[in-house]
C-alpha cells in the first residue's frame, strides 16, 4: 500500500501543472497532490509531484503522467506499508557528508 | 458534457483559441466583402434576378468555404506536426498518443472547421434578403439594400469585435473595417455611374 510518492517528472509547457495535477488527484486511492516546478526550458520544464493517498496504484499514476505528456525521471521517495515513516538523520548520513 | 470539457481541455493545450479568433475574424470579413461585391456587381449590371445573386454568393460561399477548410487544415497540420515533432525531440518519446498529440490533432481540425464556416456564415447571412426576396416577400432592389447594410454592419460588428479583444476603441476599429466596405461600394457606384 503506497501512501506517498514524490516524483520527479518532466513535462511539456501545455498541460500545465493545474491540469496535471487535478488528472493526478482524480486517480482512485489519491487523496492530495503537490507540484512544483523547478527547472523551465524551452520547451518542456521539470517538476517534482508529490502524491499522498490510502492505496496509491503506482501504474495508474505513471499511465496518466503519460497521457499527459510526461514521463517519470526517477521516483524520489516512497513511504508505502500501514503508517507513513519520515526520513531520520542517521550517524551515517553525517559521515557520509564529511 | 464531457465531449464539451474534453474540446475545451484540447483548446486550452493547443492554444489554438488566439489563432481561431484570428480566422474567424479574417474569413467572416472575406466572406461579408465577397458578397458585397456580387450584390453590388449585379447592382451595377442591372441584373433583376435575385436567382443569378443567390447562385452566385452561393458558389462564392462554397468555394470560400473549402478553400478555407482545406487551406487551414494543411497549413494548420503541418505547424502542428513541425512543434509537436520539436517537442518529441526534447522529450525524447513519442507524443502522439498522448493528450499533447490528440490536443494537436484537434486543433488543426478546429482551425479548419473556423476557417471553412466563418465565411460561409456571414456569407449566407447576406444573401438571406435575396432568399426572401425568391420567395416574392422583397423586391430585388430592396433585398440589395438590405443585403448591402447586412453586410456592412457585419464589417463594422468584426471591427467592434477586434477593438474589443485588443482592449482598444471598438468604434475606431468598427469605422476602419466598415470603411473598406464603404470603399468597395463607393467604388462599385462610381463605376454605376459611368456605366
Amino acid at each position: 500500500m503506497i501512501k506517498r510518492l514524490i516524483l520527479d517528472v518532466l513535462k511539456p509547457h501545455n498541460p500545465n501543472l493545474i491540469e496535471l495535477a487535478e488528472a493526478l488527484s482524480n486517480i482512485e486511492g489519491v487523496e492530495g497532490v503537490n507540484a512544483i516546478i523547478y527547472e523551465i526550458d524551452q520547451q518542456v520544464e521539470n517538476a517534482k509531484i508529490i502524491i499522498a493517498g490510502n492505496s496509491i496504484d503506482f501504474e495508474n499514476v505513471k499511465k496518466k503522467l503519460e497521457e499527459m505528456g510526461a514521463t517519470i525521471h526517477s521516483v524520489d521517495e516512497v513511504a508505502a506499508g500501514k503508517i507513513v515513516i519520515e526520513e531520520v538523520r542517521t550517524p551515517q548520513d553525517r559521515a557520509a557528508r564529511i | 458534457m464531457q465531449f464539451i470539457e474534453k474540446i475545451r481541455r484540447y483548446i486550452r493545450i493547443s492554444e489554438i483559441a488566439p489563432i481561431s479568433r484570428r480566422y474567424f475574424v479574417m474569413n467572416a470579413f472575406d466572406g461579408a466583402t465577397t458578397i458585397l461585391g456580387i450584390v453590388l456587381g449585379a447592382y451595377v449590371a442591372e441584373i433583376s434576378n435575385e436567382s443569378w445573386v443567390i447562385w452566385s454568393g452561393l458558389g462564392a460561399t462554397l468555394a470560400m468555404g473549402l478553400s478555407g477548410f482545406v487551406g487551414a487544415y494543411m497549413t494548420e497540420e503541418a505547424e502542428r506536426e513541425r512543434k509537436l515533432k520539436t517537442l518529441e525531440r526534447s522529450m525524447l518519446k513519442k507524443l502522439k498518443k498522448t493528450v499533447v498529440g490528440k490536443a494537436s490533432r484537434f486543433a488543426s481540425l478546429w482551425a479548419a472547421i473556423v476557417d471553412g464556416l466563418s465565411p460561409a456564415i456571414t456569407a449566407v447571412v447576406c444573401l438571406t434578403p435575396f432568399f426572401l426576396s425568391s420567395c416574392g416577400l422583397f423586391s430585388i432592389d430592396s433585398a440589395t439594400k438590405v443585403s448591402v447594410a447586412m453586410a456592412l454592419s457585419i464589417m463594422f460588428l468584426l471591427g467592434v469585435f477586434l477593438g474589443k479583444i485588443s482592449n482598444r476603441n471598438m468604434l475606431i476599429h468598427g469605422i476602419k473595417t466598415l470603411s473598406v466596405g464603404l470603399i468597395i461600394t463607393s467604388i462599385l457606384f462610381m463605376l454605376k455611374t459611368i456605366q
